[in-house]
């Protein structure tokens, strides 16, 4: 059997400030096996990227806070790691591929320093090794590899987001988290990226959480997908459930709501009212208010995840009544 | 037959730039029928974006005409231009993030374009018709005193539609009014927009990068590379019948939300060429897969191979 690379045992998340405070990922949970493709969709504000950035213990000190959970990375728990082992697992083990590229980047430094930066930081070799894995590095990504003197600016936004991904893949991470890695791209370019992730992820055998609100480049990328919705995991399966099976009333709504390009409609579907404020979630399920769906129990409980079918787990009070009965 | 509303005849925008004249709109003609919605679409520095603000004297033309109910709104005097025919041309802007002001609330952010341009009407005019604008938008009555910071972008973008809708347009250049958003919001504006046209009967040109969005709102679509027009056809002629490689290829690029729909992707190597001084040949020529020598050497004109249908192709007899 195949052993989980990741392990996230009820995860609970707060930004803490002086007026508020914010629960931006509540009570999560998600495994995930080696060499999958986990897609994570949610809107802005659902806690995608805080999930990605507590699995890097990279949450802003002082303000973020992580309040319950574990996070087991090949059977080690991250969160018990000091500073000084996380930054070993940083980079190495796990590394992340952010959102954009124009801003990751830092200007002032030749890209060949960049992704040199993390081999020596991690790998015991020479500046020249160093810089000579920095080349084929940018050979892989499908850049000429004689413009590892270049700097960012000298590049335009698909080559600065290969870049981005030289960098996390130059340690050869087993875990690789990619946040929106191509919504600052055009789609021609996003299809070059997409494609480039899929060949590399085949080569090493990465496992890759891929982040993203595009359900294109979800049913394009991945194995598994979870859908999210302020700050909990309301839906998860296969690629195949979640897209022909599709059962929280949130995921339903979220398919309606894209324009198709082979059916002609005359309005879209519309999610009335607005994502509810992570800094005051009702007790009960937090989707109520916009579910088209929910009947008067909805109100006084809030759901628990349910297994409806091998794998595929569904956070509505619906499926689990039904049961129940 | 409809009347057109907008006429443009051989519009040239260039930039001049250290290394030469960026042509950043080359030649581009087209008529827009009133009451009708026409796309654009083309990837990021396209002249997408230069186009829109071209037609609203954002930008001054190089050359070229543009023909808003028979006048030439591009030669005219700036000053005429503003004074005449600015209220009736508005433009809904990308980034509803960075084009309000932070230190104004939303009813003074909607009082702005009505006090601008009608200077004698008096304070409670101009306040009661913002309310009206909000109400027709759909901001609630207790966001007035609310800053741009404490909303959402959805909300945000209601206010630019609200800003550009209080002055009784006919023809709004709608930006890129939903990319920053998400899908769900952005399903509110597109409703929120067509029914605005519905109801006033405007006309827009809706600048966008995202297909699927062009094709649920347009009626017309023109697809631009590197400040051309290349192809220009109904909306769901474009999805069936496409002609030019370059469209094929934008439309074989987009990725569908079905896990049983497998397409034959048609990838494209490199990027966009410069825009500055280039070749009298085709643009497309260094990335497409069919390019002869012919392509290298003369510059395609536009050809109307079916009834609305036209395309910018040496070769589209072979694709139709």
């Amino acid at each position: 059997m195949d052993e989980n690379i990741l392990d996230i045992e009820d995860l609970v998340v707060h930004y803490e400030t002086e007026d508020e405070v914010v629960e931006a990922v509540n009570n999560i949970k998600l495994t995930m096996k080696k060499g999958e493709i986990l897609g994570l969709v949610g809107e802005t504000g659902a806690g995608k990227t805080t999930t990605a950035l507590a699995i890097m213990g990279l949450l802003p000190e002082r303000v973020g806070a992580i309040k319950k959970g574990k996070i087991k990375f090949e059977g080690e728990n991250l969160l018990e790691k000091s500073k000084r082992e996380m930054r070993a697992v940083r980079g190495k083990k796990i590394s992340m591929i952010f959102q954009d590229p124009m801003t990751a980047l830092n200007p002032v430094k030749t890209v060949g320093d960049q992704i040199a930066e993390v081999i020596l930081l991690h790998d015991k070799c020479s500046k020249v090794e160093a810089l000579k894995r920095a080349q084929d590095m940018l050979a892989l990504v499908g850049i000429v590899p004689e413009r590892y003197k270049d700097y960012p600016h000298q590049f335009s936004g698909g080559m600065k987001q290969r870049i981005v991904i030289a960098i996390a893949l130059a340690c050869e991470p087993d875990l690789l988290i990619a946040d929106e890695p191509t919504t600052a791209l055009d789609v021609t370019i996003q299809a070059q990226i997409l494609d480039m992730m899929r060949a590399l992820q085949k080569k090493n055998n990465t496992s890759t959480i891929l982040i993203t609100h595009d359900l294109g480049v979800v049913a394009e990328m991945c194995d598994h997908c979870a859908v999210m919705y302020a700050g909990e995991i309301v839906e998860y399966g296969t690629l195949e459930e979640i897209f022909d099976n599709p059962k929280h009333p949130y995921t339903k709504a979220l398919y309606k709501s894209i324009p198709s390009l082979d059916k002609d409609v005359d309005r879209l579907h519309v999610i009335p009212g607005m994502v509810c404020d992570p800094s005051d979630l009702p007790s009960h399920c937090s989707f109520y208010d916009r579910c088209d769906e929910k009947c008067d129990a909805c109100k006084l409980h809030d759901p628990l995840p349910y297994e409806i079918k091998d794998g595929h787990v569904v956070k509505c009070l619906k499926y689990q009544a039904r049961e129940e009965e | 037959m409809a009347e057109n509303l907008l006429e443009i005849k051989n519009l040239k925008k260039y930039f001049s730039t250290p290394r030469g004249m960026l042509h950043a709109v080359d030649n581009v003609s087209l008529n827009i029928e009133k009451g009708k919605t026409v796309g654009v679409v083309g990837e990021s520095g396209c002249g997408k974006s230069t186009l829109g603000k071209t037609l609203m004297r954002l930008h001054e033309p190089t050359s070229g005409q543009v023909l808003f109910k028979g006048a030439d709104i591009a030669s005219m005097p700036l000053k005429e231009f503003k004074k005449n025919y600015r209220a009736n041309i508005q433009m809904i802007f990308q980034d509803p993030y960075a084009s309000l002001d932070p230190r104004m609330n939303v009813l003074q952010l909607v009082e702005e374009p009505i006090k601008t341009n009608n200077k004698n009407l008096s304070k409670a005019e101009v306040t009661a018709k913002a309310k009206e604008m909000m109400e027709l938008v759909g901001l609630a009555k207790r966001l007035e005193g609310a800053y741009p910071h404490e909303l959402d972008g959805g909300r945000r973008q209601r206010i630019g539609i609200a800003r550009a809708l209080s002055l009784n347009p006919e023809f709004i250049v709608c930006d890129e009014p939903v990319s920053a958003l998400d899908v769900s919001i952005q399903a509110q504006i597109l409703n929120l927009l067509q029914d605005l046209q519905d109801q006033r009967g405007l006309t827009y040109m809706f600048i966008t990068h995202d297909m699927s969005v062009v094709k649920h709102i347009s009626d017309d679509i023109v697809v631009m590379y590197l400040g051309q027009m290349i192809e220009k056809c109904p909306a769901d002629e474009i999805f069936k019948h496409t002609i030019h490689p370059y469209s094929q290829a934008l439309l074989s690029a987009i990725p569908i939300p079905d896990v049983h729909v497998k397409h034959e992707r048609m990838v494209l190597k490199g990027e966009l060429t410069s825009p500055i001084n280039p070749k009298p040949c085709c643009r497309f020529a260094a990335r497409c897969p069919y390019a002869t020598k012919e392509c290298f050497e003369t510059e395609p004109q536009l050809r109307e191979l079916k009834p609305n249908h036209v395309v910018a192709c040496h070769h589209a007899e072979d694709f139709v």
